[in-house]
């Protein structure tokens, strides 16, 4: 019996080492950052295409300053499951924490006690939630949440042609990322484009969730089409929800116009046969690049994350500003003129 | 046809435990550190006190499959009270309170309308899951009272307990009592292994069933409120998934799926055991891949094992004695 | 024995049948968008998958076993006929890959169960968590997308046979022909058999073990092919596909009369089962019933169904979480 557990426990030991792949720090430095940090790059969930996009651009960043940097975090993105990994993160001593937070409150008892063993956190791609904003020293976001909710409504009014109800096909109805962009696209909309309207009335009642799960997607998109016959367009500001309604559009030959925010790579055989005209999303991979900087240089105690305070990412500085965020930019947008490019990008 | 093994599966556990910690010492220095200790004992608590009450739910013949979504609702409870202005200590027992009505209503359902346990748990997890959405919508609840939430992540002060620990301590106390030294646990066994034969006996099955459900609906809903401090909120997506993570570690424990066996003592060993190979392998770098592979596999050799000592015992015992 | 398992045919899928036609009735009065060609599509199509699952899952639940494995089976066998098949290789080969995939998941569940006698609940449970691990291994944060799925796939997902989904057809064949094998064969009917009194199964010289062995590998081998189903149905796959089907297709397959309690139910009950829950879902959208409180409500429909079911039949009590011992 014990042999037999040994001898397992001997070749976990030996999978393990396997696994285990060690990144050789580069010998480059760049002024302002101390080399050789060991950084932590942490996805709401590993095995999803938009964090491995992420992911190389911190690597990128990580290599330019020298850094040693682990892409580590759960197969579900909970807030429960990167717990775990935050705790890992904690006992091996890490340096640094670029996270994007699957739970916005559930992580911030975990983030704070990283904070109190002198790990410097930045968020990047999803925040904590506002009252918890001291749990990290800055957090790097795509750009405000009214931009990328009001660019959409833009993309949506010149596609169905500025009249029309339209309906918005979301990730899980806890997503904060999504529900703060939902709720800047309601008065919006009535503000700038009389003509068109909410399906179910307001935006709230106009929201349906896919859990960014292809097969729930896919069903709450077939449900709006069967709700709402008359729909003219849909938002899904969500790879997952975006591609599946892209799909089932095409599928079902449907009128009902889509966009929302999608990766290219994922996109372009439907923006290709014109089956979505156009769809948006910032770089994740800057997005990575720059959060690893900004944590880098908090770290090495040349950016204190303040408000007003800025940082250089590579050759661009970012100033952060109110709620201690710094904005990216506004997302790009990807029609039949540059999908070729870009889906080789992300 | 069931036969007494003299080596069990809780016992197997329990070496693996300790072989886990004194392997996990050796081959991880972050392993065996006061902080990782607290932190194994917080991360598995709320798994634990669940198992507790699903051990003898399955003992018994049955299982509970909404467990998570019991722990979700009073969560959502105590949230949803909380924000429309009660004080937290009245949300903690209303809390409660759902929990315990959720498993009456599973209790109600298998004893009284007679149906497969299996089957309308699965149910009653879409019910009151949904009734968590219900109740919060799309908006979880943060910003909980600073006095309690310390208690979810801090530890007594002066040990390398976490807070949890005492909840958790207490009810196993109790339900290792009650399991294996009172007239109730006997009951419990007894129903597990025939139950007619402990109708006829005299034994209140479908009373003894409603009163294990409810235990655990009961169970499930402080593991609930530890889990609410111990992420500082309640969230409509709470504890996704936790059930079959609580029914692995019972079954890992060496508790028969097909009732009438187990020990209480081996589920709290399979539960740390299982709390503890996690940490371990991922403090030496396995990918969160790996170990969703190294869960399933324990879980195999969990069946297996006991399987193989069988076997190995009965030829052993046949080469002396000549049938 | 031919006429008794007529006869449970005959009662066993009415309350379902029942329940479904009301469902329709009652949907399609308040939403008559319910009643069109493009009503009975969503509904034929968006349940071709888990009706598929459903029919291979009945050779396991009638023997009083579970095959909870089925998940993470079709969702990896998805993403490998995509993989596959954007390297090049042709539809054949994709396809036997599927289904090589799903054979050795069966193999694996059907000796663990069969010949060491495991219960099947902890070893599919066991064999779920590893399938998906190393389908995430495999998969990383990769995505298939309509380009690598292989063309006869992809035609299937996307086109009907006089306005019937060909995906619904396949689950519809696959019923017929399980259905047609289950009440003719004798090794099919022993099925039932091992699953309302293992003990005189055994005593009355069927080959017991054998029987639950093809019985899982077969369930292995229809949730290796019907990869390709889900992969036509979302014409994408990712780490995360299949993930928690192996649920709905017990809820499913209870629903439709086929008891945990083992040695009752037909496949076609267990389409029809699947059917309802769908129509369900669907309904409670064109019902205008509020986003969250549509899983509660579907919650309580399935108790309901659930319970109807108890009721209409003449089940035994059933009275441990696989039925009576």
């Amino acid at each position: 019996m014990i042999k037999k557990l040994a001898k397992v426990v001997a070749a976990a030991a030996i999978v393990g080492a396997l696994v285990a792949t060690a990144v050789t720090p580069a010998s480059a430095v760049v002024p302002g950052i101390k080399s050789g940090l060991k950084i932590a790059i942490m996805p709401k969930a590993v095995n999803i295409g938009y964090f491995t996009a992420w992911n190389k651009g911190a690597q990128k960043a990580c290599k330019e300053i020298g850094a040693k940097c682990t892409y580590v975090g759960p197969t579900e993105a909970t807030g429960p499951a990167q717990v775990q990994f935050i705790n890992k993160i904690i006992q091996q001593k890490y340096d640094v924490l670029v996270i994007s937070a699957a739970d916005q409150n559930a992580i911030v008892p975990s983030l704070k006690k990283a904070k109190a063993a002198g790990i410097t956190v930045v968020t990047s791609d999803a925040d904590v939630a506002e009252a918890s904003a001291s749990s990290r020293v800055v957090s790097i976001l795509p750009a405000a949440s009214s931009r990328i909710g009001t660019a959409q409504v833009d993309w949506i009014a010149e596609a169905v042609g500025k009249k029309g109800s339209i309906a918005v096909l979301s990730a899980a109805a806890t997503a904060a990322n999504q529900n703060a962009w939902i709720k800047a696209m309601g008065p919006y909309l009535t503000k700038k484009y009389p003509k068109m309207s909410w399906v179910g009335g307001t935006v709230g009642k106009s929201t349906f969730y896919g859990d960014d799960d292809a097969t729930k997607s896919t069903a709450q998109f077939a449900a709006i089409l069967s709700q709402y016959p008359d729909v003219a367009g849909i938002i899904s500001p969500t790879t997952v929800g975006v591609l599946a309604a892209a799909i089932e559009k095409k599928a079902k030959s449907a009128k009902v116009k889509v966009t929302g925010l999608g990766l290219p790579s994922q996109m372009a055989p439907y923006i290709e046969d014109g089956t979505v005209k156009k769809v948006g999303l910032w770089n994740p991979i800057d997005l990575g690049y720059v959060a690893v900087y900004a944590a880098a240089r908090a770290e090495s105690g040349t950016f204190t994350g303040k408000v007003g305070t800025s940082f250089k990412a590579g050759t661009t500085t970012y100033k952060v500003t109110t709620g201690g965020v710094a904005f990216l930019g506004d997302p790009f947008t990807f029609t039949k003129e540059n999908i070729k490019t870009f889906k080789k990008i992300y | 046809m069931k036969k007494k093994y003299t080596f069990g599966w809780d016992q197997g556990v329990s070496v693996f435990l300790v072989l886990t910690v004194v392997v996990g010492g050796f081959i991880s220095e972050y392993f065996a550190t006061i902080d990782n200790i607290s932190f194994v004992i917080q991360d598995v608590a709320e798994i634990a006190i669940i198992a507790l009450a699903m051990t003898y739910l399955i003992i018994a013949g049955e299982i509970d499959l909404s467990v998570a979504s019991i722990l979700s609702l009073t969560s959502a409870t105590v949230g949803f009270l909380f924000r429309n202005g009660t004080s937290f200590e009245v949300a903690i027992v209303g809390g409660l309170l759902v929990g315990l009505l959720c498993g009456l209503l599973n209790g109600y359902l298998v004893t009284v309308i007679g149906l497969p346990s299996l089957a309308v748990t699965i149910g009653t997890l879409a019910l009151f899951r949904g009734l968590c959405y219900a109740l919060l919508g799309n908006e979880p609840v943060n910003e909980l009272p600073e006095n309690w939430i310390v208690l979810g992540y801090e530890n007594i002060p002066g040990t390398f307990l976490p807070w949890s620990a005492i909840p958790l301590a207490i009810l196993a106390a109790i339900a290792w009592i009650v399991l294996h030294y009172t007239r109730i646990g006997r009951w419990t066994f007894a129903i597990g292994i025939n139950p007619e034969a402990a109708k006829f006996s005299g034994i209140p099955v479908a009373r003894m069933k409603l009163g294990l459900f409810a235990m655990t609906g009961l169970m499930s809903g402080v593991a609930g409120v530890v889990y609410t401090l111990r992420f500082a909120s309640a969230s409509p997506d709470g504890a996704v998934g936790y059930e079959l993570s609580v029914i692995a570690a019972v079954l890992f424990g060496g508790v028969a799926i097909a009732g009438g066996i187990g020990t209480l003592w081996g589920v709290l060993a399979a539960v740390l055991s299982l709390g503890a190979i996690r940490s371990v392998l991922q403090l030496i770098d396995f990918s969160a891949n790996a170990l969703l592979v190294v869960s399933g596999a324990l879980l195999l050799i969990s069946v297996v094992a006991p399987k193989a000592i069988e076997i190995y015992q009965s030829r052993r015992n046949s080469a002396f004695v000549t049938k | 024995m031919k006429t008794l398992v007529k006869k449970v045919f005959r009662v066993r899928e009415l309350p379902v049948f029942l329940a479904l036609v009301i469902v329709v009735i009652i949907t399609g009065t308040a939403n008559p968008e319910f009643f069109t060609l493009s009503g009975f599509q969503d509904v034929t199509l968006g349940v071709a998958v888990v009706a598929t699952l459903a029919v291979a899952q009945t050779l396991v639940i009638v023997m009083k076993h579970i095959d909870l494995s089925v998940g993470s089976t079709i969702g990896f066998s998805a993403y490998l006929i995509g993989d596959a098949s954007s390297q090049g290789h042709g539809f054949w080969y994709c396809m036997g890959l599927g289904l090589a995939l799903g054979l050795t998941v069966g193999t694996v569940n059907g000796f663990m169960v069969a010949y060491l006698r495991l219960p099947s609940l902890v070893v599919t449970l066991g064999t779920l968590y590893i399938v998906r691990g190393l389908f995430n291994e495999v998969a990383g944060g990769n995505t298939i997308t309509e380009d690598m799925v292989p063309g006869p796939i992809n035609f299937m997902g996307l086109n009907t046979f006089f306005g019937i989904p060909y995906l619904f057809l396949v689950a519809f064949l696959l019923m017929l022909v399980v259905g047609f094998v289950m009440r003719r064969t004798r090794s099919a009917r022993d099925l039932y058999a091992i699953g309302s009194n293992l003990l005189a199964a055994e005593l009355g010289g069927i080959p017991v073990a054998r029987r639950v062995f093809l019985a899982f590998l077969a369930t292995g081998a229809v949730s290796g092919l019907a990869g390709a189903v889900l992969l036509a149905r979302f014409n994408t796959a990712a780490a995360n596909s299949g993930n928690g089907l192996e649920l709905s297709v017990v809820a499913a397959c209870v629903v439709g009369g086929v008891a945990i309690a083992g040695g009752v139910g037909t496949v076609y009950g267990a389409v029809i089962g699947a059917i309802l829950l769908q129509a369900i879902t669907m309904a409670l959208g064109a019902l205008g019933i509020p986003q969250f409180w549509q899983l509660a409500v579907n919650g309580t429909l399935l108790i309901a169904a659930i319970s109807l079911d108890r009721y209409l039949s003449t089940r035994v009590k059933p009275t441990s979480i696989m039925g009576a011992k």
